[in-house]
C-alpha cells in the first residue's frame, strides 16, 4: 500500500483499481445524494409546478386578475421589504458584535439570535397577541393612541421580522470572522472613519454573503404562514398575505389558484437565490482574472 | 464599493417610506369615526367587518353585496364597505375576544357566541331575537363514496372494524362538536341499534367505537371534508350543507343521512361593543335582520344549500339534502351548557372518556 | 520614526472612535434583540410561569400532552441526525464532486426555504399519501407514511435539509486540501482521509447545523399539521398540541393561552438550552485548539 506512490501508474495495477474504485464511490455518493434530494425536495416541487400549471395559462391570468390576489401579493411584498430592511440593518450590528466584540454572555446572544428558528409560528402569533391584544402588556398604550397592532398590518410585520431575524446574521458572522480586521485597521490608521471603512472596505467584502442572507430572509418572509395566520384576522383583500390567500383558496375549493400563487412565491424565491449565486460566481470569476 | 452603499441607503429609504406609508394604511382597515370623542359621526362610507365561520363564504359574499345595493338605494347613495373574514368558528370567537374588530359575528354554534358574550362584547339578548338569532340550519350526515360501498346507514355502522373515519378536531372546529353531539344525541334518544335509550354509558361506548376508527383529526370541518374528497378514508362526518355544496361543485360523493341526527343551528349576531365604537350599530343591526328575510334565506338555501331555519320544515329536506326522520336540537338533549361543561365535553363527559379510551 | 509617531497618534485616535462605535453597535444589537426576541419570550414565560408551575401541570394533564412532547423531541433528534448525515453528504457532493447539473442541485437544496411550509405539507400528502402511487404501495404493504410518524419525519426532513448543507458547505469549500493530499500520498484511501482529516474539520459546522435542525424541528407546524393526522398519543406533535391548548373546552381540558404559553416556553427553552450548551462546547473547543 505504501509503495504505491513510488511507482508509476501501471495499467491494471493497484493504483488504477484504487482510482476506479474512487470513481465508483464518488458516483455512488452522488447517486445517494441525488436520490435523497429527489424524493425529499424535487418531487414535492414538481408536484407544485404540475398542479400549478395544469390548468393552463388562462387560469394563471385569471388568478392574477383577481383583486384579492393582487392585494395579497402587494401585502406580502411590503411586509417582506420591511422585514428584510430591518433584519439587515440591525442584523449587521448584531453580526459585528458577535464577530468582533468580546464580552461575557456572547454565547447567550448567539443563542438568542437562533431562537426564532425554534419557536413555533403559532407561538409567535401568540406572543404578538399577548403583547398587543386585549389584556396585553402594551395594549392600553396603543389603543389610547388609536393604533391597531393585532389583526392589522403592524403585527403582521412584527411577527415576520421575528422569524426573519437569524438569516442575515448567520450568513455574515462567519464571513466577518474569516475576514479579520486587517484591512479595516489599515483604513483606520489612514484616517478613515468607522462608517467610511464600513461602506468602502467591509461591506464590499461581505457583499455576497449579505445579499444571500437577505435573499433567505426575503424567502422566509414571503413563505411565512403560521404566525400571520394567527395575528391577521384573515380580512379578505385587507390583511391577507399571499400565503393566507393560498390557505383560503384551498379552503374555498379553488385549489388551482392556490397552487398557482404557491408556484409564484416559490419561483420568486428560487429566482432570487439563483440570481445571487450566479452573480456571485461571475463576480468572483471576474475578481480572479 | 459605492454600489453597496447605494443599495443599503436605498433599502433604508424604502424602509422609512414603507413604514410611514403602511402606518397610514394600518389605520384604514378600521376607518370609521373614532369613539374617543363620545359622539358618533358616521363616515360617508361606513365599513362593516364580518367575522364568520369557514363555510358560508359564497353566501355572505352575495348577501353583503345585495344588502349593500339595497342600502345604497334607500340611503341616498351611501356606499357600505363590507370586510369579511372566514375561519374556524371558535378561532373567530377568540380573535374577537383578543381584539379583532368584528361588527357582526356569524358563528357555527351558540357556545362560541357565549364566549364572546362572556367578555362583555355582546350586550343584547341574542337568544330572544328573531329565530333565536339563527340564520342557517342543517344536519349532521355522513359523506360516503358513490354507491355507499361500506353501507353506512346509521351511527353504529361507523364502529365496524377497519373503517376509516374523518372528522375534525373538536378543540379547533365547531363542526367537530356538532358531529359528536349528533352521535351522542342519537344514541341517547335510543335511535341507534345496540345502544340503549337514555344510557350515557352506551352513548360513551358508541363514541369510543367511532373514534377508534378516526385516524386523522383535521383542524377544521372544511379540511376534513376536503381530505375525504382527496381520496382518504371511507366516510367523513360532516355538515350536510357542506357536502351538498361540494357535490354541487362536482365532487364525487354521496350523502348518507342517519335516521336520527342533530339539527345544526348557526347564529349570527351583532357584536355590540365593536359596532358601537365604529358607529355602525344601526347598520349592523339592519344587516342581521336582513339575514332573516325570505330573500336572504333563499340565498342561503340556493348558494349554501342550508335547510329552512324552522325545524319541522327542515326535517323534510330540500333539493340538496335528504329528509331526516328524527331531527333533534341540542336543547332536546340537555342544552349546550350541560353538553359542554358536563355530560359530553366535561371532564367526566361521555366524549372525553370515550376519546381517552379510544386513543389512550 | 515619523511613521512610528504617526501610528501612535493614529492608534490613540483609533481607540476613541473605536470605543464609541463599539458601544453604539452593542447598544443597537442589545436593543434590537431585546425588543424583538427577549420581550416576546418574556411575555410567554410570564404568562406561562408567572403564577408558578400550575399552568404547566394543568397543560401536561391534558390528554396526550406527554406523548406529544416526547414525540416532538424524539423526532427532532432523529431529524437532526438524519439530516446531519445526508446534509453533510450533500454538501460534500456539491463541493467536491463535479457532476452535470451541480449548480441546479445546489439551488434546489435551498428550496425548502422558499416554499411556504403549508404548501410543502399539502404536496407531501398528495405525493406520498394513501391515495398516491407511492404511498398506496407502502400502505398495502403495511407501512403508513402520511398520517403516521414517517410522514411527520418526511415533512421535518424536507423543511430542515438546507440548514446542515448551508452550514457545512462554506467550511468545506474553504478547507485547505494540503492535509488531504498529504494523506493521499501516504496511501490513505478516500474514506480514511475523509474520516480522519475532513470530518474533524467539519465537525463544528455539522454540529451547528444539526443543532439548528433540532431547534427548528421542535417548532414546525405548517408542514406537519396537514401531514400528521394529529391523533393524541400517536401522531400529535407539541406545536399542534399548543394550538389545541389555545381553544379551551375539549377533551375535558381547561386550556387557554396561559397553558399554551407554558408548554411553548418549555419547548423553546429546551431548544435554547441545547443550542447554548453546544455553542459553548464548540467555541470552547475551538479556543483550545487555536
Amino acid at each position: 500500500m505504501s509503495e504505491a506512490h513510488a511507482q508509476p501508474l501501471a495499467s491494471g495495477g493497484p493504483a488504477d483499481r484504487a482510482a476506479s474504485r474512487g470513481r465508483g464511490v464518488r458516483a455512488l455518493l452522488v447517486g445517494i445524494a441525488l436520490l435523497y434530494v429527489l424524493v425529499l425536495i424535487v418531487a414535492p416541487l414538481g408536484g407544485i409546478i404540475f398542479y400549478g400549471l395544469r390548468s393552463g395559462l388562462g387560469a394563471i391570468t385569471d388568478t392574477f386578475s383577481q383583486q384579492d390576489v393582487v392585494h395579497a401579493f402587494y401585502l406580502t411584498f411590503v411586509i417582506m421589504l420591511i422585514a428584510v430592511a430591518v433584519t439587515t440593518v440591525l442584523g449587521l450590528a448584531v453580526a459585528f458584535v458577535l464577530a468582533r466584540d468580546r464580552f461575557r454572555g456572547k454565547s447567550f446572544l448567539s443563542a438568542l439570535v437562533n431562537l426564532p428558528l425554534a419557536v413555533s409560528p403559532v407561538v409567535v402569533g401568540l406572543m404578538a397577541i399577548l403583547l398587543f391584544g386585549r389584556g396585553g402588556w402594551f395594549e392600553p398604550f396603543f389603543t389610547a393612541q388609536g393604533i391597531r397592532i393585532v389583526f392589522a398590518l403592524p403585527s403582521m410585520v412584527l411577527v415576520t421580522i421575528f422569524i426573519s431575524i437569524p438569516f442575515v446574521i448567520r450568513e455574515i458572522v462567519p464571513l466577518l470572522e474569516e475576514l479579520g480586521t486587517e484591512e479595516e485597521q489599515a483604513a483606520w490608521t489612514l484616517g478613515a472613519s468607522r462608517l467610511q471603512t464600513f461602506f468602502r472596505i467591509t461591506l464590499p467584502n461581505i457583499r455576497w454573503g449579505l445579499f444571500y442572507g437577505m435573499a433567505l430572509s426575503a424567502a422566509r418572509s414571503i413563505g411565512e404562514v403560521g404566525a400571520v395566520l394567527v395575528v391577521s384576522g384573515l380580512l379578505q383583500g385587507q390583511t391577507e398575505t399571499a400565503t393566507l390567500y393560498i390557505l383560503r383558496a384551498f379552503d374555498q375549493y379553488q385549489p388551482e389558484r392556490g397552487y398557482i400563487v404557491a408556484l409564484m412565491l416559490a419561483a420568486f424565491s428560487i429566482l432570487v437565490l439563483i440570481g445571487i449565486e450566479t452573480f456571485k460566481r461571475r463576480s468572483l470569476k471576474r475578481a480572479g482574472e | 464599493m459605492r454600489r453597496s452603499r447605494v443599495i443599503l441607503t436605498a433599502l433604508l429609504a424604502a424602509l422609512v417610506a414603507v413604514v410611514t406609508f403602511t402606518g397610514c394604511g394600518g389605520s384604514d382597515t378600521a376607518s370609521n369615526a373614532s369613539a374617543n370623542s363620545g359622539s358618533c359621526t358616521p363616515s360617508d362610507s361606513p365599513v362593516l367587518t364580518l367575522a364568520a365561520y369557514s363555510n358560508p363564504y359564497d353566501a355572505y359574499g352575495k348577501l353583503t353585496s345585495t344588502f349593500g345595493a339595497v342600502w345604497k338605494e334607500a340611503h341616498n347613495g351611501q356606499q357600505l364597505i363590507f370586510q369579511m373574514s372566514f375561519g374556524g368558528s371558535t378561532t373567530q370567537a377568540e380573535n374577537i375576544i383578543n381584539g379583532f374588530q368584528a361588527d357582526v359575528y356569524a358563528s357555527s354554534l351558540a357556545p362560541d357566541i357565549g364566549l364572546v358574550e362572556e367578555e362583555g362584547l355582546i350586550t343584547h339578548d341574542w337568544q330572544s331575537e328573531q329565530n333565536g338569532s339563527i340564520v342557517q340550519a342543517g344536519a349532521v350526515v355522513f359523506a360516503v363514496r358513490p354507491g355507499n360501498p361500506k353501507n353506512i346507514q346509521n351511527w353504529n355502522d361507523l364502529t365496524q372494524p377497519g373503517l376509516q373515519i374523518l372528522t375534525p378536531d373538536p378543540s379547533q372546529s365547531g363542526g367537530a362538536k356538532w358531529n359528536i353531539v349528533a352521535a351522542y344525541g342519537a344514541a341517547m334518544r335510543g335511535e341507534v341499534p345496540g345502544y340503549a335509550k337514555g344510557s350515557a354509558e352506551d352513548a360513551q361506548r358508541l363514541l369510543e367505537g367511532i373514534f377508534k376508527n378516526v385516524t386523522v383529526l383535521d383542524k377544521s370541518a372544511n379540511d376534513s371534508l376536503k381530505n375525504f374528497e382527496a381520496g382518504n378514508g371511507d366516510v367523513a362526518i360532516t355538515y350536510d350543507y357542506q357536502a351538498a355544496t361540494s357535490i354541487a361543485g362536482g365532487q364525487e360523493e354521496e350523502i348518507a343521512a342517519p335516521p336520527s341526527t342533530v339539527f345544526i343551528q348557526t347564529p349570527t349576531v351583532v357584536v355590540d361593543k365593536n359596532a358601537q365604537e365604529h358607529c355602525v350599530q344601526p347598520i349592523a343591526q339592519k344587516f342581521v335582520e336582513y339575514l332573516h328575510t325570505p330573500e336572504a334565506q333563499e340565498v342561503f338555501a340556493t348558494v349554501a344549500h342550508t335547510r329552512p331555519v324552522e325545524i319541522t320544515e327542515a326535517a323534510k329536506g330540500t333539493e340538496s339534502v335528504p329528509p331526516i326522520d328524527d331531527l333533534f336540537t341540542t336543547d332536546d338533549i340537555g342544552g349546550w351548557d350541560a353538553l359542554i361543561n358536563d355530560t359530553l365535553f366535561g371532564p367526566e363527559g361521555a366524549f372525553t372518556q370515550a376519546f381517552q379510551a379510544a386513543k389512550g | 520614526m515619523v511613521a512610528d509617531a504617526r501610528s501612535r497618534i493614529a492608534g490613540r485616535a483609533r481607540r476613541d472612535p473605536g470605543a464609541s462605535s463599539r458601544w453604539a453597535l452593542r447598544s443597537t444589537a442589545f436593543l434590537y434583540l431585546g425588543l424583538f426576541v427577549l420581550l416576546p419570550v418574556a411575555v410567554i414565560l410570564q404568562r406561562g410561569y408567572g403564577s408558578g408551575l400550575g399552568n404547566l401541570e394543568d397543560a401536561l394533564h391534558s390528554f396526550g400532552a406527554w406523548n406529544a412532547i416526547r414525540l416532538t423531541v424524539v423526532l427532532a433528534v432523529v431529524t437532526a441526525i438524519v439530516n446531519g448525515v445526508f446534509g453533510t453528504l450533500l454538501a460534500y457532493v456539491l463541493v467536491r464532486i463535479p457532476f452535470p447539473g451541480r449548480e441546479v442541485v445546489s439551488a434546489i437544496v435551498d428550496l425548502p426555504f422558499a416554499i411556504p411550509t403549508l404548501v410543502a405539507g399539502v404536496m407531501l400528502v398528495a405525493l406520498y399519501g394513501p391515495t398516491s402511487v407511492v404511498g398506496g404501495w407502502f400502505e398495502d404493504h403495511g407501512f403508513k407514511i402520511i398520517f403516521a410518524v414517517p410522514g411527520i419525519l418526511l415533512a421535518l426532513l424536507f423543511v430542515t435539509l438546507p440548514l446542515v448543507v448551508r452550514s457545512v458547505q462554506p467550511v468545506l469549500s474553504e478547507l485547505d486540501r494540503e492535509e488531504e493530499e498529504a494523506a493521499h500520498t501516504l496511501g490513505a484511501h478516500g474514506w480514511t482521509t475523509f474520516r480522519k482529516i475532513v470530518l474533524p474539520a467539519l465537525r463544528p459546522a455539522i454540529v451547528a447545523g444539526s443543532l439548528l435542525v433540532f431547534a427548528r424541528s421542535l417548532g414546525e407546524f405548517g408542514a406537519i399539521v396537514f401531514v400528521a393526522g394529529n391523533i393524541p398519543n400517536q401522531t400529535l406533535t407539541a406545536p399542534v398540541f399548543i394550538t389545541q391548548l389555545l381553544s379551551p373546552g375539549s377533551y375535558g381540558q381547561s386550556g387557554g393561552p396561559d397553558q399554551a404559553a407554558a408548554v411553548a416556553g418549555l419547548l423553546f427553552g429546551l431548544a435554547f438550552i441545547v443550542v447554548l450548551l453546544t455553542e459553548k462546547l464548540i467555541s470552547g473547543r475551538l479556543e483550545r485548539t487555536t
